[in-house]
């Protein structure tokens, strides 16, 4: 009987155990890393937590009812789906357009495709100085050429919509070559038979991209928005060295604002409250997203 | 309920905190400070304290952001991994309040060396009788001004604001703009500078700050008449984009030539008078930042080290302090890195000292002193919600520069998110 | 209709000439194949007559009109590709109503021919299905409803059923000479495998290395081939080729007898030879026998069941009428 027993155990069972084994170290991490610091932001958020004030702990729902009628957070809640729609949109758009055009392009021009994955590779604040200095008119190098013609760069970063225009364009410069690269891998797994077919089947380029490639690009091109929609939510270096939220607080994203809740005035509970919410408007949004993309690719 | 939820915070934090403390040593202070030209000067002398004291000194410096982070996380989580902090002064009511500095009161009565220390800025952790921290940095509000172009405009060094406005114009041409002005928000950027402006024109904060009337009077007429003034100046006088400058496009645009005037900290100005960093050095001069109707009152900035509550080596930490603060220290970094902003006094008569930064400019530290000693210690209120009120005025004095609101709207705002924060 | 012809047409692949220059006429209504071993350019070809690759030199006419620079839409061709190339996106009508739609016919129209192609090939209750959803078999019924819609002026297919099991593979042999006799269009037909090249033919192109070694029916293929290649390709079990001493008795550098023409005996016979394995198919046997001064083994077809030990001496005699004969370069000799 027990001999049976380990008869069944057998290589399979002691695989499964490897398998188990090989994902304790990541099971461990994400309980460790993320589950329990959620916890703790749940917790805080249901709390008022106050550097200052010292803390009361039976706080309730109070810093989500105070959500509903704050004026600032209302304000970078536009602030934030500003950035994060035009951000994203460019993103994808200039991500699809570049790895199209790279696949298509053949022989020595190739090497592009490194070039256009440098600036991902850019630490973020770093990716910020740069384009600080380029929206700088004083230290702009595209001011300086133009002076030379006696035409006059506006300031971006003193106006509202300029300085949402120069987070956005920062953003995009670095992300794009995400997009770029998920794209690039989804046009890879399209048999080019396709585009053949299409061709003698009387289509032209564009109506062969619009009715077979982008279609099948959808379930990838839903999931870059996605991520980086979602990553969009966390908004913060370019802002905290662009602009400081400026002009007014024009920039003054969510996240950002969290920020100024929390480390500024001292309100660590209101702080993890918004961040809560940002937590939840996340995974609101990746669960329907998901469900979509069930239904685009079956 | 209650329990539970304590529970889970700080389970949470104890947990990011611990990984840090696993390097906590008994024999070891470990320290943690923002990255500046002092900061950056003591990480490099670690090996000099353990030399003379056999403790070895685990020197931190990151950026101010993380910096902020993680002092939340550990002060909060009361983890002990640091025995030394870095205490701006702005934030020290705040982290006293939030229990979490300890009182050095007693170390300090014995150190010898702490006479040496400027009395303002040590005065200026003194609180509730207590001794809180030693400074180590002052900063001071001064004016960088171009020679040449005065000369050749035919017109003085401004003494008041007023003065600055009417010699503007004839200055600004295609070449150079007037003047720059820090205009992003923030309690450490316009809010460093701003109050110059302000405290010029008779205004203040708070209706009676000193007598202890905490009333928001941001919105007053003498506050709104010197925002005019900043605003005038950064728009109608500033380069193109001013309304977006923080301390390092003043400080390109100073050593560019695209600005004749510059206001700023002595950090900046230090650089911009420096001729080996810009080659506008020889014809510039260093003068106190203008005043007004109610006098002058250059901006002040001090920062100094701190013990953290939980700090596991409060001894060795106080150690610690007495040396980074003593003469031989300061003077040493004073000679390594750009700091003129020392606040151990002695350091001004060491020859050595004195002649590499009369090299840079002849006037930089006695305009420095000067100014040390019109500033008043409470520039910006030395109360815990400060960095609140810094962060909303500030947004609202870059909102007027920007044309996003009238100047007079502006500090209504700001007067409102004043009562706010306060609970008014 | 559907008359294609091939001038000095060549490809160049980068620096390799894939085929060299080639003249070819595929007639109206001729169901023409293109069979030779992999690699040896017969896509490229048939990927030249489509469009989709650019000739490097030549001109290639369809129905008269030189189409060299004709985009292949614009070819009047349809194609069938080995792996189907159907848009996983799209259901079985759309798929197949895609070429109407790029062409802009009324949705009438449209309606019309796909309920006509899905009741000729069976697919009417897949309509609405999406290519994953179907077998191997119905995504190639798939293909050819999509070609056939469009009422192309000739067919295109490359090794359409190199993806099937091998039942299948006979049924849509058949299904497509079927169609091939019902349309009456000009279909060129590409395939690796001779039996396929055999059973649906009109005029088969044998290539190799890019270079057409004969074009003829599938019996004058079989009857007279022109080289030792395409004796050896054309037929199967190949045919014998015999160097040497036996040649040398029929006045050749080579000769060739297929297993079929070869008679067995115990007794006597031309060749004397030993039995090695044989293979039993019921209706026929094959024999192999290794001639005393041969190394390669003969096939011997032998009808009906016909059993012989291993290492059995028997005797092997060729028809004569049938007994091909090739010279040094290889080439018929008549
Ligand atoms: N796009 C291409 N680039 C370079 N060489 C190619 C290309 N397509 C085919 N070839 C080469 O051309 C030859 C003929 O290929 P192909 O026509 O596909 O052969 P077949 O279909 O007869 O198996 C092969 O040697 C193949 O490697
Ligand atoms: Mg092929």
């Amino acid at each position: 009987m027990g001999n049976t027993l380990a008869a069944r155990r057998g290589a399979t069972y002691e695989l499964q155990q490897g398998y188990r084994l090989m994902m304790l170290p990541a099971v461990l991490a994400v309980v460790l890393f993320a589950i329990v610091p959620l916890a703790g932001m749940f917790a805080l958020a249901f709390s008022d937590y106050h550097l200052i004030r010292g803390t009361n702990w039976e706080f309730g729902w109070r810093n989500f009812v105070r959500m509903l009628s704050d004026k600032r957070l209302m304000n970078s809640v536009y602030v934030m789906a500003a950035l994060s729609v035009f951000g994203v949109i460019a993103q994808v758009l200039i991500g699809s357009a570049v790895a199209v055009g790279l696949q298509k392009i053949t022989g020595r021009w190739r090497v592009g495709r490194v070039l256009f994955l440098l600036p991902y590779a850019v630490p973020h604040v770093a990716v910020a100085l740069i384009w600080l200095s380029l929206f700088t008119p004083t230290l702009s190098p595209i001011n300086a050429f133009f002076d030379l013609f006696g035409v006059t760069v506006p300031a971006f970063l003193t106006s509202q919509w300029g300085a949402i225009f120069a987070i956005v364009v920062a953003d995009t410069w670095t992300n794009f070559p995400f997009a770029m690269l998920i794209i690039m891998a989804a046009l890879q797994g399209i048999s080019p038979d396709l585009e053949e077919a299409a061709a003698i089947d009387g289509a032209t380029r564009v109506r062969t991209f619009i009715h077979i490639t982008l279609p099948l690009l959808t379930p990838a091109l839903l999931m870059i928005t996605l991520f980086r929609f979602i990553d969009s939510l966390k908004h913060f270096p370019m802002i905290f060295v662009m602009t400081k939220g400026g002009p007014g607080r024009s920039t003054q994203a969510t996240n950002y604002y969290a920020y100024v809740q929390t480390f500024q005035n001292s309100n660590v509970a209101y702080g993890a409250a918004i961040a809560v919410m940002l937590f939840l408007t996340a995974a609101l949004i990746s669960y329907h997203v998901a469900k979509l993309n069930q239904r685009v690719t079956t | 309920m209650k329990r539970m939820l304590k529970t889970v915070v700080a389970a949470s934090i104890a947990l990011t905190a611990s990984v840090a403390s696993l390097t906590a040593k008994a024999d070891e202070v470990n320290v943690l400070m923002f990255g500046m030209p002092y900061t950056n000067g003591l990480q490099a002398l670690a090996a000099d304290f353990e030399a003379e004291t056999g403790i070895k000194a685990n020197i931190d410096v990151v950026g101010q952001d993380v910096f902020e982070n993680r002092i939340t996380l550990t002060f909060t989580g009361g983890t002990g991994d640091i025995d030394v902090v870095h205490t701006p002064v702005i934030q020290v009511q705040r982290w006293i309040q939030a229990g979490w500095l300890q009182p050095m009161t007693d170390a300090v009565a014995e150190m010898p060396g702490a006479a040496d220390i400027l009395a303002g800025p040590l005065g200026a952790y003194n609180v509730n009788g207590d001794q809180w921290a030693l400074p180590f940095f002052a900063g001071v509000g001064l004016m960088s001004y171009r020679e040449d172009v005065l000369e050749a405009a035919g017109v003085g060094v401004p003494e008041t604001w007023a003065e600055m406005l009417e010699i503007a114009p004839k200055i600004s041409n295609d070449e150079h703009a007037a003047i720059a002005l820090r205009a992003v928000p923030g309690q450490g950027f316009n809010m460093f500078i701003f109050p110059m402006v302000m405290r010029a024109y008779g205004g203040s904060f708070f209706a009676d700050y000193e007598g202890g009337d905490l009333t928001p009077a941001i919105n007053s007429p003498e506050n709104v008449e010197a925002l005019k003034v900043y605003v005038e100046l950064i728009n109608e006088y500033g380069p193109e984009g001013a309304g977006n400058f923080n301390f390092a496009e003043v400080n390109a645009a100073a050593q560019n030539g695209q600005i004749v005037f510059a206001v700023e900290g002595t950090g900046i100005i230090s650089q911009i008078v420096d001729p080996d960093k810009s080659r506008f050095a020889e014809n510039t001069g260093i003068a106190l930042p203008p005043g007004g109707p109610a006098g002058r009152s250059p901006a002040i900035g001090v920062h100094g080290m701190g013990i953290p509550a939980s700090a596991a080596n409060p001894d060795l930490a106080a150690k610690f302090i007495e040396w980074a603060v003593s003469a031989e220290t300061v003077s040493k970094i004073a000679l390594a890195q750009s700091f003129p902003d020392f606040t151990t006094a002695s350091v001004a008569e060491n020859p050595d000292v004195v002649a590499k930064y009369a090299a840079i400019h002849p006037d930089f530290l006695s305009t420095r002193v000067a100014a040390l000693d019109l500033a008043i210690g409470h520039y910006r209120p030395l109360i815990p919600e400060w960095p609140a009120l810094g962060q909303a005025i500030g947004e609202s004095v870059n909102a007027a520069i920007n044309g996003l609101m009238s100047p007079e709207d502006a500090l209504e705002q700001a007067e409102q998110d004043m009562r706010d924060i306060l609970g008014l | 209709m559907g008359r294609i012809v091939l001038r000095g047409v060549q490809k160049d692949f980068g620096a390799d000439t894939v085929i060299p220059p080639l003249d070819l006429e595929i007639d109206e209504g001729e169901f023409v194949v293109f069979v030779g071993p992999s690699g040896c350019g017969k896509s490229t070809l048939l990927r030249l007559i489509a469009g989709l690759e650019d000739v490097t030199a030549g001109a290639i006419d369809i129905d008269g009109v030189d189409a060299t620079d004709a985009a292949p839409g614009k070819r009047g061709l349809a194609m069938v590709f080995q792996s189907y190339a159907l848009y996983p996106h799209l259901t079985v009508a759309q798929n197949i109503a895609f070429p109407m739609r790029m062409a802009k016919l009324s949705t009438a129209e449209q309606t019309r021919r796909i309920d006509d192609a899905a009741r000729v090939l069976n697919l009417t209750d897949y309509l609405d299905r999406r290519p994953g959803q179907l077998s191997g078999g119905q995504r190639q019924r798939v293909a050819i409803g999509r070609a056939i819609v469009r009422e192309p002026t000739a067919f295109l297919f490359d090794e359409p059923l190199s993806n099937l099991d091998a039942a299948l593979r006979v049924g849509m042999r058949l299904e497509i000479s079927e169609l091939h006799k019902r349309l009456k269009t000009t279909m060129v037909y590409v395939t690796h495998d001779q039996v396929e090249a055999m059973t649906m033919a009109d005029k088969i192109v044998v290539l190799n290395a890019g270079v057409i070694e004969q074009v003829g029916s599938p019996l004058e293929l079989y009857n007279a081939p022109r080289n030792l290649f395409v004796a050896r390709f054309i037929g199967s079990p190949m045919m014998n080729i015999l160097e040497g001493r036996a040649a040398s008795e029929h006045g050749a550098a080579a000769i060739g007898v297929r297993p079929e023409h070869l008679s067995l005996s115990t007794a006597s016979g031309a060749w004397a030879g030993r039995v090695g394995l044989s293979e039993h198919l019921g209706s026929d046997t094959f024999v192999r026998v290794t001639l005393d001064d041969v190394d390669e083994p003969l096939t011997v077809r032998a009808a009906g069941e016909r059993h012989f030990n291993v290492g059995d001496t028997v005797h092997v005699s060729p028809d004569a009428d049938k007994l091909h004969r090739f010279d040094e370069s290889g080439l018929r000799v008549v």
